[in-house]
């Protein structure tokens, strides 16, 4: 079983959805490579805005943000994503060239990974908040 | 008066008498790898607050990516800091969408959004290299300046200009503040420098100043220059004892205060020896005093002492410094800068360098040798502080000049040292001046003993 395929959770007859926060055309091409690689769902917005709008809508698995995204960065975009009760189950991957774990742990981000992009280190990583939401979504249950 | 910016920068404001002017364009420019995004994040981090918050625009010479990985390598960069008083923001992604046309409604709205007092713009060059006909540049660069002299704001453009280009682009045209930073080799050898180009409605310290790249981030040698007000010849009636047994005769029981003596002569031939008693009588007399060496380190020097019977422990606790620069990595701005600030913390009262060679063979030409040296010796006798410098000649016996003739010239007392070729080698002392003072001129001996060294009249 792939790890995008999450069972319990309410989004369990789709692939897993990722939705990424990079403003960078190249970094994105990156990463989309390497999740769908993962056998994960992947969409992109290239500002903070554009990320808590899109989340509202499409109620991804994850979100993936850098914190220095335009427009809204992505520590306030996790804080927004967490406090609102429509989206707090979303989980949220701080992934950032900045070092700066606790700011997003205070912010509400359940992962934080800081770049350059390991592919596996990010794979194992959302697969692991994808088997933390199966897991609540169990328990909710 | 000026309001003025600090730029966070050890010793840089002190070259800019407070700082950057306030609400200026500046432009740092540089070659490659001369530290100006360094420069230029250090300004940003020292001064952002949240209440006036400093905006980095990174355009197409790096990623943004890249000047925050980078950055954080430095004790300057905090992170705690950055998207809250300091925001980064990739402005080449915007031009490229927009065109280079739009710079300066670009800037203007990241100006109303995020309401900076600072702002940066690296590389402002590699972004207006978009620009290929030079009206096209002036007309942008004209519309981007407008913006930026209505809002209150302190911009700084940074890039990869060479010399020639100051004259030719809008970008100096517009700036009020230039600041070069450049490598100079010398052999294998690279030193950095900064020069204060252009600085409207404010003064700077004149000439290149040396700095270095810590991990702390730049730190700036401010050349030294002599004091404003000459020294006072004519107060120096406080004599200075040697320490050595014999000398203090032959020189009217010291020199005098504040006076810099040259002691010449061939390896082997006592200087260290001599310039460590020198320095240890000042300390056990309450006078502290930084030996500045360059060949033997601290712990080497220590085990020289004990061997002359020297309390080590002791005068290191009453006030002796034993600084070392390794001459291999030395750069001569940085070594003076801090025997600078020694002198004039009027805590040091004695200051040895041993030896004076290896001072000039650091330096990256001769007559900026002889200026530090020169301000040098004005400084210890405004300050008072008594200075002996060691210089070693390579001829054993014969001797064909003393030292470099200006350090001879300047110095108030020149002692020779030399071998006396004979079935026993002797050591020899002669004086050759003492400036304002009589002294014994004879040759002596000088011996080496368990109890350091002694002067002696000759046998014959």
């Amino acid at each position: 079983m792939s790890p995008a395929e999450t069972g319990k959770n309410p989004a369990s007859n789709r692939r897993a959805l990722i939705l990424v926060v990079e403003r960078n055309p190249i970094v994105q091409r990156l990463e989309k490579y390497f999740l769908e690689q993962g056998g994960f769902g992947v969409e992109f917005v290239a500002d903070g805005v554009a990320a808590l709008k899109r989340a509202r809508e499409l109620h991804p698995n994850i979100l993936v943000t850098e914190i220095l995204v335009p427009k809204m960065d992505g520590l306030s975009l996790c804080h927004a994503l967490k406090s609102d009760p429509a989206t707090s189950d979303i989980r949220v991957l701080v992934f950032s060239h900045l070092h700066a774990e606790d700011r997003a742990r205070d912010a509400g981000a359940d992962a934080f990974l800081v770049k350059p992009l390991d592919e596996s280190r990010l794979i194992e990583t959302v697969a692991n908040l994808i088997s933390m939401s199966s897991g609540s979504a169990g328990e909710k249950d | 008066m000026v309001d003025k910016i600090a730029t966070g920068c050890s010793g840089l404001d002190e070259v800019l008498y407070g700082g950057i002017p306030a609400n200026t364009i500046s432009v740092i420019m540089g070659a490659p790898g001369t530290g100006k995004t360094i420069l230029a994040e250090q300004i940003a981090f020292a001064n952002a607050t949240t209440a006036a918050t400093a905006l980095y625009l990174t355009t197409m010479s790096e990623p943004l990516e890249k000047f925050i990985m980078h950055g954080q390598n430095y004790g300057f960069f905090d992170e705690a800091q950055v998207g809250v008083s300091v925001h980064y923001e990739d402005l080449g992604l915007m031009v490229r969408e927009q065109g280079i046309s739009q710079l300066a409604e670009i800037v203007t709205e990241l100006l109303t959004t995020f309401r900076p007092r600072l702002l940066f713009i690296d590389s402002f060059k590699a972004l207006t290299e978009l620009m290929t006909l030079p009206s096209e540049r002036r007309t942008v660069i004209f519309d981007l300046a407008s913006a930026l002299s209505t809002y209150e704001c302190t911009t700084f453009l940074i890039g990869e200009y060479a010399d020639a280009m100051m004259t030719e682009l809008p970008e100096f045209a517009i700036a009020d503040v230039v600041l070069q930073m450049v490598k100079i080799a010398t052999n294998v050898r690279e030193e950095r420098f900064l020069r204060v180009e252009k600085l409207r409605a404010s003064n700077s310290v004149p000439g290149l100043h040396a700095f270095s790249i810590t991990a702390e981030g730049l730190q700036v040698y401010p050349r030294l220059l002599t004091p404003k007000v000459a020294p006072d010849y004519t107060a120096r009636t406080v004599r200075v004892n040697t320490g050595i047994k014999g000398l203090d005769e032959m020189i009217a029981q010291g020199f005098s205060a504040g006076s810099t003596t040259l002691l010449a002569g061939p390896p082997g031939a006592g200087k260290t020896i001599m310039a460590l008693q020198f320095i240890a009588e000042g300390a056990l007399k309450g006078e502290p005093g930084v030996y500045l060496g360059f060949q033997e380190n601290p712990t080497q020097l220590a085990r020289v002492m004990r061997n002359l019977g020297l309390p080590v422990e002791k005068l290191l606790n009453d006030g002796l410094e034993l600084m070392y620069q390794s001459p291999v990595e030395m750069q001569l701005d940085k070594v003076a800068s801090e025997l600078f600030l020694r002198i004039r913390s009027g805590k040091v009262k004695r200051v040895v360098i041993d030896a004076l060679g290896d001072v000039q063979r650091a330096s990256i030409d001769r007559r900026r040798f002889s200026n530090l040296i020169y301000a040098l010796m004005q400084w210890f006798a405004v300050e008072n502080v008594t200075c002996m410098f060691t210089y070693e000649m390579s001829d054993l016996f014969e001797v064909h000049g003393i030292s470099d003739e200006e350090i001879s010239n300047m110095s108030d007392n020149v002692l020779l040292l030399r071998f006396l070729p004979g079935p026993v080698l002797k050591r020899t002392l002669r004086i050759i001046k003492t400036r304002g003072s009589e002294h014994d001129g004879r040759e002596h001996e000088i011996r080496i003993t368990a109890q350091g060294l002694i002067v002696e009249d000759f046998e014959e």
